[in-house]
């Protein structure tokens, strides 16, 4: 898929440590976050306590108020607690070295790679974004889902926590259509198993559960719903499980694993620990001894437990959630081995979060009896702090006085203030994406990754007269006055300069500036196919003809020679059909014509985020000489 | 916030709609089969009056940018083989030889790859010592006959989309000086164009006189498209085939000038055909007998001297016609790795084989002791730089 793949390593040292000290530099701000809010919110409570007029009990009236409120309910708990803790695992997951330059090509582009065309078109515009920003993208996903967890997990009733589910289902939607490909739904081999249909639909469905109104939690209709829905959906999985020709029945096909048993003796190759790499491979082996009955068990299972979770009776569905918890955790261990060991594990899959959203089901089925609040406070549970605690003249305008918001903030719940802290971790990481996916060139950490470092210098370019590719002479003393972006290009070359040609006529076109300012010039590097005809060719073949300042100079072998001697540019003639060889450099000279810096200019992969990358890095040099002289 | 029956409901459908589209199963492909196309390797050999030259893969076929084409020599009246692949350009993309047996200059071009878009070029007059660089500024056809040079220097490129461009000179093309002589849509509209119902051209050539021909495939069966551009008009100068080549789709593989007029290789159907012209234009054919060879089975061919034309087939089967007219004659089975052959000095014939850096040559022995097969003779070890062009 065009775009996503950076084609760098994931593991490169650049990239890892970038990423690192991104979220360390992020998680500082976040302490600081929740540092300032800590301390707004003591300062004013202590300020309460000592200003003459306040309400210095109002503060207990609102406990008061929450504490006659009926308890949570038992299901809406398990879901709030069970996939807030889910998220922060998810959000450290998302912390792992490999992830920031890893995840576009080894989670993502697989997994859309089966599925259908307009899926990978909608994915790879996602996947590009993350390929272009990579540190920000993946701070962001760090943050976004630890800030997630931790607001489902601190605000337990009111809007805040309504909110909170609101967020998990917007961001479970982004993570299921870009992250997983619509969990797979599109492509072939859907199975319950594996996984279908993607784990973080179901945080989503979670986090829609967790927005309702919490009176919807007081009757079992909420249960019956869910169980109902979850029960069509197993069936559902029963009927693509038992469905012939998809490879499930089959322990063997052609001498090789059967889908299932392959599925798993691939995982079982991957890195993890032995124990559970010997496990999965035995779990294969008996697979593919035993393909029929291990599909039967499967479908009969699933086939149960959708008809069990169907009939919603609480005593029937019990028994479901038992066998449905030990028949899930199995599969998480034996097929899904844990959905995050043997690669870039994102979450732990689909089976934790199924086996508590039926849990839930039936902890909704049958609701504890809730006490009957001697009033009716339902607006305290649904607010803050009550209304005659913020507003102190009554006008809408006074409401926001600094007086009024004082006692706004100190009556606020310490669970509002750390769902607010909560906010204040996602927005730490989407904002910088956010602006990151504005800006439409790649970071320029790509470029810095492939080049490593560059060389400033302070020496007077070498001098030299050449031809440009229109006929004329060329000097260097005829380009002072102008900053130069220079390197050295094999007009014939296949590979690296037509990339490094695009990555300087791009530089140009962000560069904005006027053709007077500066010129981007590349002398030619072949001793053989050295003509004007063939720089003019060049350009033409990179749209370079076209670049009112572009130069692109030749000249004789000898006149050459010498220039490519005082750039200290080697260039040969290899045999036997191969390119003729040089380095890829690029240096920057200044006004005065003197060399500012060196940088390797090697493209690397040359994907279109790496090329976008050296764009940038170039016109950023070419800038910051533009500004110094 | 909505209310608890409105998020009820829109749980409801999202799970309805959720279960739908994750049980649907995933459509199988559609479209039909194509018919079978010829497609004509690169690998060839072809003689002009220097000696006799090959084109032929090496390296790593794994990986293209790891394969690198290569040219041998072979001096007229030598035995030993010698590596003149041009320098200056990765030839991963292929390379085309374009020589007469009469031309005395080689004219050489890269095909493009990975992110070269056009062409370069390279001619010797001196069996290869020295090259002197050219240009064509357009992607060269993926064929061994893309190329042609006139014994007076005069030059045809065929391009991937099917047109032709002329260089009147050798000066000329190597300078970058070509114009459109024909594109495929004027070609298959001139009336010789319309009565084949030309689908592609595959090769070009310089027939007497230094007319430039083309050729390719037609739609209508039985018929060979051979073309002679004369005086600005394009003109039919294929072979008529025998009837019983009329029910077949007719492909030329192949075009070369041979003495006195032109060499053609055809594909009709399953059978191969040679055919002859001595006239000017083209006329005056002979058809050489067919020879069996199912589509797909050819993979490499080409022209050697006095009229005599080779073709390897699947399964190291190997034919050979010794000359203008002549009959097929089948060789022994060639040594595995063999791309090329090639017609040696006192009518031998050897087979030219790679296996990765290691280009062998083995001859036909006709002694006794040999009982007329293949026996290795000389071994060249080419310096392939793996990975300089990747």
């Amino acid at each position: 898929m065009p775009g996503m793949n950076s084609g760098l390593n994931p593991a490169d040292p650049t990239l890892v440590s970038a990423f690192r000290s991104a979220l360390l530099h992020q998680g500082a701000i976040a302490l600081l976050i929740i540092a300032f809010l800590w301390l707004v919110w003591a300062t004013a409570r202590a300020w309460r306590l000592t200003t003459p007029g306040a309400k210095p009990a109002s503060g207990a009236r609102a406990r008061a108020r929450r504490a006659e409120r009926p308890a949570e309910a038992r299901a809406r708990w398990l879901l709030r607690i069970g996939f807030g803790v889910l998220w922060i695992i998810d959000g450290i997951l998302q912390a792992q070295p490999k992830m920031a330059g890893g995840l576009a090509t080894q989670v993502i582009e697989p997994t859309a790679a089966a599925s259908p065309g307009w899926v990978q078109h909608l994915v790879n515009w996602g996947g590009t974004s993350w390929s272009f920003h990579p540190i920000q993208a993946g701070a962001a996903s760090v943050w976004i889902q630890v800030g997630i967890g931790a607001w489902l997990l601190v605000a337990a009733r009111g809007r805040w926590s309504r909110l909170a589910g609101l967020a998990s289902v917007g961001w479970g939607l982004v993570v299921w259509v870009f992250g997983e490909s619509f969990g797979g739904i599109f492509a072939p081999g859907l199975s319950w198993l594996t996984g279908a249909p993607g784990a973080v639909l179901i945080y989503a469905v979670a986090g829609a559960l967790i927005a309702l109104p919490e009176d919807a939690w007081r009757s079992p209709r909420v249960g019956r719903l869910l169980l109902g829905g979850i029960g069509v959906f197993f069936i559902g999985m029963a009927v693509l499980q038992a469905w012939p020709g998809r490879g499930y029945w089959q322990g063997t096909l052609g001498g090789q694993p059967g889908t299932l048993a392959g599925m798993v003796q691939q995982m079982s190759t991957t890195s993890q620990p032995h124990f559970l790499s010997s496990l999965l491979a035995s779990f294969s082996s008996f697979a593919a001894s035993n393909g029929f009955a291990v599909n039967l068990v499967v479908v009969i299972v699933l086939a149960g437990l959708g008809a069990v979770f169907l009939t919603g009776n609480p005593r029937l569905v019990r028994y479901a959630v038992w066998v449905g918890a030990v028949f899930g955790l199995a599969d998480w261990v034996l097929v899904q081995d844990f959905g995050f060991l043997g690669g870039l594990g994102t979450d732990p899959n689909s089976m934790i979060p199924l086996i508590l959203l039926f849990s839930a089901g039936y902890l909704a089925l049958t609701p504890a009896p809730a006490p009957v609040p001697a009033s009716a406070p339902q607006e305290a549970a649904e607010a803050p702090a009550a209304p005659d605690e913020v507003v102190v003249n009554g006008s809408e305008r006074g409401a926001w006085a600094p007086r009024a918001l004082g006692g706004k903030v100190a009556t606020a719940s310490a669970s509002s203030v750390a769902a607010l802290a909560a906010l204040g971790v996602i927005v730490l990481g989407a904002a910088p994406m956010a602006s990151a996916a504005a800006n439409r060139t790649a970071d320029p950490i790509l470029a810095l990754a492939i080049a490593g470092g560059t060389t400033s210098l302070d020496a007077p370019a070498p001098d030299f007269a050449l031809t440009d590719q229109n006929g004329a002479t060329v000097t260097q003393a005829s380009l002072r006055g102008k900053v130069v972006l220079m390197t050295f290009l094999d007009p014939v070359c296949t590979t690296d300069c037509p990339i490094i040609g695009q990555e300087f006529k791009q530089a140009g076109v962000m560069l904005g500036v006027k053709d007077s300012d500066v010129e981007l010039v590349a002398i030619v590097a072949n001793p053989t196919y050295r003509g004007v005809e063939f720089t003019q060719a060049f350009d033409r073949e990179e749209g370079l003809n076209t670049v009112g300042n572009w130069l692109y100079l030749t000249g004789s072998l000898s006149a050459l020679g010498k220039v490519w001697e005082a750039y200290g540019v080697t260039v040969e003639n290899l045999p036997a059909g191969s390119m003729s060889a040089h380095n890829d450099l690029a240096v920057v000279i200044d006004r005065s014509g003197n060399i500012r810096d060196e940088l390797p200019a090697d493209p690397g992969p040359g994907t279109t985020s790496t090329r976008s990358s050296f764009s940038v890095l170039l016109s950023q040099y070419a800038r910051q000489a533009l500004a110094d002289s | 916030m909505i209310s608890s029956r409105a998020w009820l409901a829109l749980l409801g459908a999202g799970l309805s709609v959720g279960l739908a589209v994750g049980c649907g199963s995933p459509s199988a492909p559609a479209g039909g089969s194509s018919p079978p196309v010829l497609t004509v390797p690169l690998s060839t050999s072809l003689v002009t009056a220097q000696g006799t030259w090959a084109v032929l893969v090496m390296g790593r076929s794994a990986a293209s940018h790891n394969n690198f084409w290569q040219l041998f020599f072979q001096p007229t009246g030598a035995i030993q083989w010698s590596l003149v692949t041009p320098e200056g350009v990765a030839d991963n993309g292929g390379l085309v030889a374009a020589g007469g047996a009469t031309a005395t200059s080689l004219l050489v071009g890269f095909r493009p790859s990975q992110g070269l878009a056009f062409s370069p070029l390279a001619a010797s007059s001196d069996a290869g010592k020295n090259w002197t660089p050219g240009l064509l500024d357009a992607q060269l056809a993926d064929v061994p006959g893309a190329l042609a040079i006139s014994a007076s220097g005069q030059a045809l490129a065929l391009l991937h989309d099917g047109s032709i461009e002329e260089a009147p000179t050798a000066a000329a093309a190597t300078a970058g000086h070509w114009s459109r002589l024909s594109t495929l849509g004027g070609l298959a509209a001139s009336a010789p164009g319309r009565a084949c119902g030309l689908a592609g051209v595959e090769a070009v050539s310089f027939g007497v006189g230094d007319t430039p021909m083309a050729a390719g495939s037609c739609a209508k069966r039985g018929v060979a498209g051979v073309f002679a551009e004369t005086g600005g008009t394009w003109q039919a100068a294929g072979p008529v085939l025998p009837a019983a080549f009329g029910g077949d789709q007719v492909q030329v593989l192949g075009l070369a000038s041979a003495p006195d007029g032109t060499a053609a290789l055809m594909a009709a159907g399953a059978s191969l055909v040679a055919a002859w012209s001595n006239g000017i234009g083209g006329s005056g054919w002979m058809v050489s007998a067919a020879l069996a060879a199912p589509a797909g089975t050819v993979k490499a061919s080409g022209f050697g001297p006095g009229g005599s034309v080779w073709v390897l087939l699947a399964g190291g089967r190997a034919e050979v016609i010794g000359g203008t007219g002549g009959a097929w004659q089948a060789l022994p089975d060639v040594p595995a790795g063999t791309q090329v052959l090639a017609r040696v000095a006192g009518g031998g014939w050897e087979a030219l084989a790679a296996s990765g850096s290691n280009f062998s040559v083995w001859q036909l022995g006709t002694a006794p002791a040999t009982g007329g097969s293949w026996v290795r003779g000389q071994l060249i070890v080419v310096p392939i730089e793996y990975g300089s062009s990747g």
